[in-house]
């Protein structure tokens, strides 16, 4: 898992559905959730959370500009890359921490990824989870 | 309340064990006893219930004196208003259901309860049969009714259900649920079983080699969190695998075999038989009807 720490800044709710804006050391995350204010006392603006997601989910984009859905974008560089037959493990340095990401050996192949390189760690918004 | 300090040096298999218990239970709570098979659960049970004297110490229930060894006083077990569960359910075989529950009525007292009790655990269609030829989930709910037949107002449970599988387990923890608010009762249960403790009580004390070494609610003495994920299970480790930098775990969930992948410094840190938490969020799984 990737645990990163944030502050809730706000908060947009329709019906059952909410998105939650974090503030991760300046940086802002989305996550959505089936919950609002009304149903979670737990969802206010100012609570400090957990942004947690799994290593599996961070996708990599080469380079800093992606014209994509993606609402999770994070900048950094690749700090080690260590890989098996079939995955790789990414790890990143970026303004948030560390972040973990697992992808298929081919795509770091493919996109001729090293130590070093600058990349885009992104995360889709259903994949975030918040916790205490 | 029950204001609980005993002692009691207790012979093991492993040797001599200090039993020494120092807690409160709330009135109308559902506590449960937690530990280790030999932390001294059930000996500590017994020393409420007064089929054990305790080497020292005293028992106070809503201000009155059980047990008080340095003043000779200990009560009888039925001068203490206690109902009791055993995970064996200790039925009369040659009496039937309705005559199981009658034979613990006092001497004098109202039939009515009995005619209560076979309505709450649904035992109308079981009140002629033997024990015998019932099923183990319904000698247990026999056995429940048979506790709350004298209106106890502590109601003790030793391991009641772990030799009933899931189902049948999740019907009972209903019925215990139900009498334990119907009948505002004190309720003192024994379980290993962590999700049927998250789901049943207010607090949990774990004991080991026969002292608290936890308590609180169930939250904090198991670490649960909780995760906005909508999706929330408990589960067992049954198998962990490694491979490259991923650990591959089967978990059981309830009677459900999953698989799951975790990162590495996640599986390093577990062992089967560990309960663990899955969560996930509520957009990820795909459904599939059925039924």
């Amino acid at each position: 898992m990737n645990i990163l720490k944030g502050k809730i800044e706000n908060i947009n709710s329709n019906h059952q559905l909410s998105i939650i804006y974090i503030n991760v050391n300046n940086n802002r995350l989305t996550a959505i959730i089936i919950d609002t204010p009304k149903t979670s006392k737990y969802f206010k603006r100012g609570k400090e959370v957990q942004v947690i997601f799994k290593e599996t989910e961070v996708i990599i984009g080469k380079g800093i500009s992606h014209q994509i859905s993606m609402q999770n974008k994070i900048e950094g560089t690749i700090k080690s890359i260590n890989c098996g037959d079939l995955l790789c493990k990414i790890t990143l340095k970026t303004a948030v921490g560390d972040i973990v990401s697992i992808i298929t050996s081919n795509a770091v192949k493919q996109l001729g990824l090293e130590k070093n390189t600058l990349v885009t760690a992104m995360i889709k918004t259903n994949e975030i989870m918040l916790s205490e | 309340m029950i204001k609980l300090n005993i002692q009691k040096t207790l012979t093991a298999a492993s040797g001599k064990m200090n039993l020494h218990v120092k807690t409160t239970i709330e009135k109308y709570s559902l506590v449960t006893l937690y530990g280790k098979s030999g932390a001294g659960k059930t000996s500590c049970l017994r020393i409420i219930a007064g089929l054990l004297t305790p080497d020292s110490g005293s028992i106070e229930v809503d201000g009155k004196l059980w047990t008080h060894i340095d003043n000779n006083i200990n009560l009888p077990p039925q001068k203490r208003n206690i109902g009791f569960v055993f995970q064996d359910y200790a039925l009369f075989p040659n009496m039937t259901v309705a005559e199981n529950l009658r034979f613990a009525l006092n001497k004098n007292q109202d039939k009515k309860i009995i005619h209560e009790l076979i309505e709450i655990f649904e035992l109308g269609d079981l009140q002629f049969k033997k024990p015998e030829t019932l099923s183990g989930g319904q000698k247990q709910r026999v056995a429940l009714a048979r506790s709350l037949v004298q209106k106890p107002s502590i109601l003790m449970l030793d391991e009641p259900l772990s030799a009933l599988d899931y189902e049948i387990r999740h019907k009972l923890q209903h019925y215990i649920l139900q009498v334990h608010k119907e009948y505002k009762l004190t309720t003192i249960l024994i379980s290993h079983d962590i999700s049927e403790i998250l789901r049943m009580s207010d607090k949990v004390i774990e004991l080991n080699q026969g002292k608290v070494v936890k308590q609180g609610t169930p939250d904090t003495v198991f670490n649960y969190k909780e995760f906005s994920g909508n999706i929330q299970l408990t589960g067992i480790v049954i198998a962990i695998q490694k491979q490259d930098f991923l650990y591959i775990l089967t978990l059981q969930i309830g009677k459900d075999i999953v698989k799951v992948v975790a990162n590495e410094n996640e599986g390093e840190n577990l062992f089967i038989g560990d309960t663990v938490i899955l969560a996930s969020q509520a957009f990820n799984p795909v459904i599939h009807k059925i039924g």
